[in-house]
């Protein structure tokens, strides 16, 4: 199977690949799978509390190549976004974007999973944290 | 009264009956019941095929009798001297016969079998929670539980660990012995989950008892003795490919 360029220099050059500290209020981390292929990503979002923009995103995906370039799109373009903006962010989107054939689609489904798992955390976080690190800070 | 679904599912080899070609008789899947001779094959599926309900508990020592017994009686041998026709037939049911073997008499491949002709596609459903949970705003139900999840990624960093330590022609025992560890865990976890299909078996087979005997089961019933299934395998699948995973790493 060939993978397209955009795919490869994904691979090959994976633009924010880390992970950024679970516990903190204003991260929301996205943790799924794909029983299919036995691929597991991990995205994460770090989002400004005030703007509601995702200011810094990181990920660390273990699966095939496409998954990888998936995840590696998805933290790029929901950089500056609203976290509003980024759940419209659709897997056919990226499947667009890095030419994936059709038995790589679940990768793209994959990573907006992700995405969404993330955004779900992060949110969750601001209804039951907020009063604690109110009284924190 | 569900009735279509009692045809459609609770449908006996004596059922798929046409009139066989040499004779006129009425026949059975494979054979004329008048004359003997053999029949194009219908297309039926596996459970059909061996005259069996779709219940997923299967007596396989009688199963291995009746698939020894059609095998001699499929045998293109039988029609040496028949038509080319009947040549052909036979050798088309025999191969229908050895497919339909092979996947019954294996407990996954069985299940799996059930579960795409009662029409699940295991990749399906996780697609269909992807765009439920585009459609209404909320958080995809996973699979795979967050708990496995958490597993499957720390021991994925193990072992991208390990492979590093390899590259670089350094042994970490501890680390392996970590592995091994979770390992042996998730193999164990392998086994449970065919111990726990097994137990989904029986609600399933009540349902198509029920329907045999001429009670009415729900879409609803079937779907759900059905889903708890696909999870299931889901999961299993997932750690089957897992421990591939470990394996390859630590023979690298």
């Amino acid at each position: 199977m060939s993978y397209s360029d955009k795919v490869l220099d994904h691979y090959s050059n994976p633009r924010n690949v880390g992970s950024m500290d679970k516990s903190s209020a204003d991260v929301g981390t996205g943790l799924v799978g794909a029983p299919e292929c036995g691929d597991v990503m991990k995205l994460q979002i770090k989002v400004n509390r005030d703007t509601n923009v995702i200011e810094d995103a990181k990920f660390k995906t273990f699966g095939c190549g496409s998954a990888i370039a998936s995840s590696s799109l998805a933290t790029e373009w929901v950089k500056g976004k609203t976290v509003d903006e980024a759940l419209s962010i659709k897997n056919m989107d990226i499947v667009k974007e890095l030419s994936l054939p059709p038995v790589k689609i679940h990768c793209s489904v994959l990573a907006e999973d992700a995405i969404r798992a993330a955004i779900g955390d992060w949110k969750k976080k601001q209804q039951t944290a907020q009063p604690v690190t109110a009284e924190a800070k | 009264m569900a009735n279509s679904f009692q045809t459609a599912t609770s449908t006996p080899a004596q059922d798929v009956t046409q009139s066989c070609w040499s004779c006129g008789a009425m026949r059975t899947a494979y054979f004329c019941k008048a004359c003997g001779k053999v029949q194009p094959a219908t297309p039926v599926d596996y459970f059909t095929f061996f005259g069996l309900p779709r219940k997923l508990n299967v007596d396989l020592a009688a199963l291995e009798k009746d698939f020894y017994l059609l095998s001699r009686k499929l045998h293109p041998d039988v029609v040496a001297q028949g038509s080319r026709m009947e040549q052909e037939w036979s050798l088309q049911q025999s191969s229908l016969l050895n497919d339909a073997y092979r996947t019954l008499k294996d407990p996954v491949r069985r299940t799996e079998y059930l579960l795409r002709i009662e029409g699940v596609e295991l990749e399906e459903q996780s697609k269909a929670a992807s765009d439920k949970a585009r459609n209404t705003g909320e958080a995809k139900k996973q699979i795979v539980p967050p708990d496995l999840l958490e597993e499957v990624f720390e021991l994925n960093m193990q072992l991208e660990e390990l492979r590093m330590q390899k590259k670089m022609g350094e042994d970490d025992p501890a680390l392996l012995e970590e592995i091994g560890k979770e390992k042996l865990k998730l193999e164990e976890k392998h086994e449970a989950h065919l111990r726990d299909l097994k137990a989904y078996w029986g609600n399933w087979d009540t349902l198509i008892e029920r329907e045999q005997h001429g009670d009415a089961v729900s879409p609803e019933e079937r779907r759900q003795a059905r889903d708890k299934m696909v999870d299931l395998l889901n999961r299993r699948n997932y750690v089957r490919n897992l421990v591939r995973d470990v394996n390859e790493a630590l023979e690298q």
